[in-house]
């Protein structure tokens, strides 16, 4: 082999198919095709690393602030809170808490397509190792996706059934909010990756990136108060962000809150596209970013 | 800081075995100066976005759940719903300010950038590079809690004079969680299980009359959150930004205080047991 020139091997190639190089083609034949599924394997497997973590927090934090903010805050604030101005209210409790699943998504969303991308790229680079293999760029991204809509899929079931004891959810269409707030994880959490894949040195962007965007996402999206409580030209930031989105959606689940049918599918309609926007986006630079 | 000056042979000796002088070379301050050095070259932008954190929280709540909210009734009379959660979040700044310097921070440069490693290897001993890093925490969280009271005092939300007060608390507050959090950390692998860390501060955060009094709960459930050291650099804070100032306060500086001291402890054996043994 190393006595071989380069030349040689590259004129030798194409014309024999040796017994080896078939089997390695074969061997490769799966993964090509299967590759995201792989990638998912592969992700589910170092979640179990996290499990505790992941089982901790997933229901340790339903409870906090289902009782926190449901025995705390509500008993300071007895009067029914509407969504709308005009709109018939609810109390407190059955207000916040499909805020509370919708920001529980985002925050799986968060941590699992920020930092992770970021050492799978560059500290740790397993994509790269991915790549090595007949495994395409954008299964690499694919297989992410798969694995963490499960995780927030499952946090976000475990989230509702807290709810549900909490006597949080009087719809009986409630459960149709863990999609909801899973569809707005996935659509920050893909802007989020594609992102955190642009990122070549690491200058503390991530931690930006969670004190003025996820921060103030969550403290201004209508979350812990209506939206129309803060002065005009702070509403806005609603109308642009996942988080408000994904809340009004679980709220008209949750509780039926009224809001016009146009409305509810604006909510669904940018919530995908902001979903494929990030899901493309990240295929595209994961090729771009692996293939040079 | 109080420990013996030592002498020259103290450092060259190889370390372990020999009491205060294996542990601490006198030199913390050059553990401090070169991550003053390193932020300034590269993350300062994140240092200083910390100081936005308690004010987006300040707005939001202060805002919008204080029109729903209206007055708070406390031990000395009704304050407004901002007066009452702006000491809160003042101690939850520092806590926070501590906290990320000392864990986020102290992980990276432990398992990545393997900074301790090198720093061991010089005369510099555990001691050192806890009080270091510590006091980075605690220059942090003092820069925090002087914006932050600038901001209060501006909004009329400071209403005595003991609020000046409040600064030395607050780096009491940072001292004990900065070193309590850097001894937890050496105990961290991944990046996943630092979530431990939001995992105990959340709760805290949440529950530690910081947007609204304990005494909605049970008294069990009082005794826990009274436990936890937030809800004293709370009480701590509140006591002094609204002028509620008796005695009884002495008790938050003395459980700060117990605190500060197992936490430079534990964190000095600890890096000890996984650098030097």
């Amino acid at each position: 082999m190393s006595a071989e020139s380069p030349r040689q091997q590259a004129t030798d190639a194409p014309e024999t198919t040796r017994p080896e190089t078939a089997r390695a083609l074969a061997a490769g034949a799966r993964p090509r095709r299967f590759g995201a599924w792989y990638i998912a394997e592969h992700r589910f497997r170092v979640m179990r690393s996290y499990l505790q973590t992941m089982l901790a927090t997933g229901i340790g934090s339903p409870i906090i602030y289902l009782y926190g903010l449901g025995a705390g805050l509500a008993s300071l604030i007895d009067a029914p809170v509407a969504s709308q101005p005009g709109a018939e209210g609810v109390p407190y409790l059955v207000f916040v808490a499909p805020a509370l699943l919708a920001s529980a998504a985002i925050t799986v969303a968060t941590e699992e397509f920020s930092y992770p991308i970021m050492l799978g790229y560059k500290w740790n680079p397993t994509f790269t190792g991915m790549h090595a293999s007949p495994i395409r760029p954008g299964q690499i991204v694919d297989g992410i996706v798969i694995s963490v809509t499960v995780r927030i899929l499952a946090t976000s079931a475990v989230y509702y059934l807290f709810m549900l004891l909490f006597g949080a959810v009087p719809s009986p269409l409630g459960y149709l909010a863990v999609l909801a707030a899973t569809l707005g994880g996935l659509a920050f959490g893909h802007l989020l990756m594609a992102y955190v894949s642009t990122l070549e040195q690491d200058t503390g962007q991530i931690a930006l990136v969670m004190r003025f965007l996820v921060l103030p996402m969550t403290l201004f999206s209508g979350t812990f108060f209506p939206l129309s409580q803060l002065p005009w030209f702070l509403q806005p930031i609603g109308w642009v962000s996942p988080l408000w989105h994904a809340t009004e959606l679980s709220r008209v689940f949750a509780y039926g809150y009224p809001e016009p049918l146009w409305l509810t599918v604006v909510h669904v309609v940018v919530l995908v596209a902001m979903a494929a926007v990030g899901w493309i986006a990240s295929r595209r630079i994961a090729a771009r970013r692996l293939g040079r | 800081m109080t420990a013996p000056a030592t002498t020259t042979d103290d450092r060259t000796a190889p370390s372990g075995g020999r009491g205060v002088a294996s542990l601490y070379a006198g030199n913390s301050r050059a553990v401090m100066a070169r991550g003053w050095r390193a932020t300034r070259s590269s993350n300062w932008m994140i240092v200083v976005s910390g100081f936005f954190e308690p004010i987006f929280y300040l707005l939001s709540m202060g805002i919008g759940l204080g029109a729903l909210v209206g007055e708070v009734a406390t031990a000395d009379g009704d304050v407004s719903y901002a007066a009452y959660i702006a000491p809160a979040l003042l101690a939850v700044a520092a806590m926070n300010g501590a906290i990320y310097d000392s864990t986020w921070n102290v992980f990276f440069k432990m398992n990545f950038a393997k900074l301790y490693e090198g720093m061991l290897a010089t005369s510099l001993g555990p001691l050192d590079v806890a009080l270091g890093e510590i006091s980075l925490a605690l220059l942090r969280g003092a820069f925090y809690a002087s914006g932050f009271l600038v901001v209060m005092q501006a909004l009329g939300l400071n209403l005595s004079w003991w609020a000046l007060l409040a600064l030395p608390a607050v780096l009491l507050i940072a001292f004990g969680f900065a070193s309590l959090g850097m001894a937890i950390t050496s105990y961290m692998k991944t990046f996943q299980q630092m979530d431990w860390i939001n995992f105990v501060l959340l709760p805290m955060f949440l529950l530690s009359a910081t947007f609204f009094p304990i005494t909605v709960y049970p008294q069990a459930v009082q005794w826990i959150i009274q436990a936890m050291p937030l809800w004293h650099g709370v009480e701590l804070v509140r006591g002094l930004t609204t002028g509620a100032v008796h005695w009884g306060l002495l008790w938050h500086v003395l459980y700060y205080a117990v605190m500060i001291v197992v936490g430079v402890v534990f964190t000095t054996k600890r890096l000890r047991a996984l650098f030097l043994d």
